[in-house]
């Protein structure tokens, strides 16, 4: 199940990722089981927030995480438009800005791919 | 319970390496190009026509990503390459990892140019970054002009767009502009080139151009 997972699919890989930052972060707190880690994943990164709670249920097995839950902070895409300076969110990969229709604009957030907190006892 | 802060960023394993990749590149001062498409849109054969003339200038070397045969790799040493492949077996996209291997086919110290072609698979090489300066996306005019539209992730981390296979236009439904516009939609600053390897048309445009990006490395 595991190999499975880790050859089929990309979120495995991050997955891994975040359970590695979570049991270095404990360990070097002294906690013994992590109930919560939150997790901030922009929607420009692609990432599908089911498959990436779904590799990590399976990788946390065996650990001190295994009886953790993942919370997905989905943080959408937002910027600033280079030739009105106008601040808007933008839908999807089409990025223009929803007061002069410019596509010069740049992304202030929607790429953040972070563990911010874990909760531990 | 005690929350813990963390703040950590999370880079894949991939990341890690292409990061690693990136920082040998830049020591070793090669440009490395990675060409990405649909399968069948013209990359190998476009390579086959630039290969030649930029050896001219510069140490060129080639790695191929292919899930199975060796073709495209002897498609290219037939014109003089240094060209290798990566059989990825089942894998859909090449990976840092395979690419850092593969370099030790190379006399990194003698290398200028590094491109790479991609598997064939518009979707999950944009999610794999393998060092890379430039990302090249190829499509081809017998892909349908809305093509950018419906592949969106991969327009937004290509710099350039070759619309290739220009010789077919008077046969096929498709729209130039349109096919520009809609990738200009998504990736405001990409460039185009159109190209024929039946023709020759836009190939000495495309080798200028990595020509000179492989130029400021150099220097």
């Amino acid at each position: 199940m595991i190999s499975f997972i880790k050859d089929g699919m990309h979120e495995a890989g991050i997955a891994q990722n975040i359970l590695d930052i979570v049991l270095d972060t404990a360990e070097a707190n002294n906690a013994h089981h992590v109930v919560k880690v939150y997790v901030k994943v922009g929607s420009m990164t692609a990432i599908e927030p089911d498959c990436l709670a779904f590799a990590y249920d399976a990788l946390k097995e065996e650990t001190i995480a295994s009886g953790s839950t993942l919370i997905i902070d989905e943080v959408a895409a937002s910027g600033v438009c280079n030739d009105c300076k106008n601040r808007c969110d933008y839908d999807g990969y089409i990025m223009t800005c929803s007061k002069c229709g410019s596509f010069n604009v740049e992304l202030l957030s929607g790429e953040e791919l972070q563990v911010t907190e874990i909760e531990v006892e | 319970m005690v929350k813990i802060s963390a703040n950590k960023n999370i880079l894949s394993k991939n990341d890690e390496i292409a990061l690693r990749l990136r920082k040998l590149f830049e020591e070793k001062k090669i440009t490395v190009f990675n060409f990405v498409s649909s399968p069948g849109s013209g990359k190998t054969s476009i390579l086959e026509k630039i290969v030649s003339p930029l050896k001219a200038r510069f140490n060129v070397g080639v790695l191929i990503g292919d899930l199975q045969t060796d073709n495209d790799a002897r498609r290219l040493r037939k014109c003089g390459a240094d060209a290798f492949q990566i059989n990825t077996g089942k894998g859909c996209h090449l990976d840092a990892l395979g690419i850092e291997k593969a370099l030790n086919n190379f006399q990194m110290d003698d290398l200028d140019i590094l491109i790479i072609e991609n598997v064939g698979n518009l979707v999950c090489p944009s999610g794999f970054d393998l060092g890379e300066d430039f990302k090249i996306v190829v499509i081809s005019v017998t892909e349908g002009d809305d093509k950018p539209e419906k592949y969106p992730i991969m327009i937004r981390v290509s710099d350039v767009m070759i619309i290739n296979k220009k010789d077919l236009l008077p046969y096929v439904n498709f729209n130039v502009e349109k096919c520009m516009h809609y990738a200009k939609n998504i990736k405001h600053n990409i460039q185009f080139f159109e190209t024929s390897c039946v023709t020759g048309d836009g190939i000495d445009d495309i080798m200028h151009w990595i020509s000179e990006k492989a130029q400021v490395k150099a220097e």
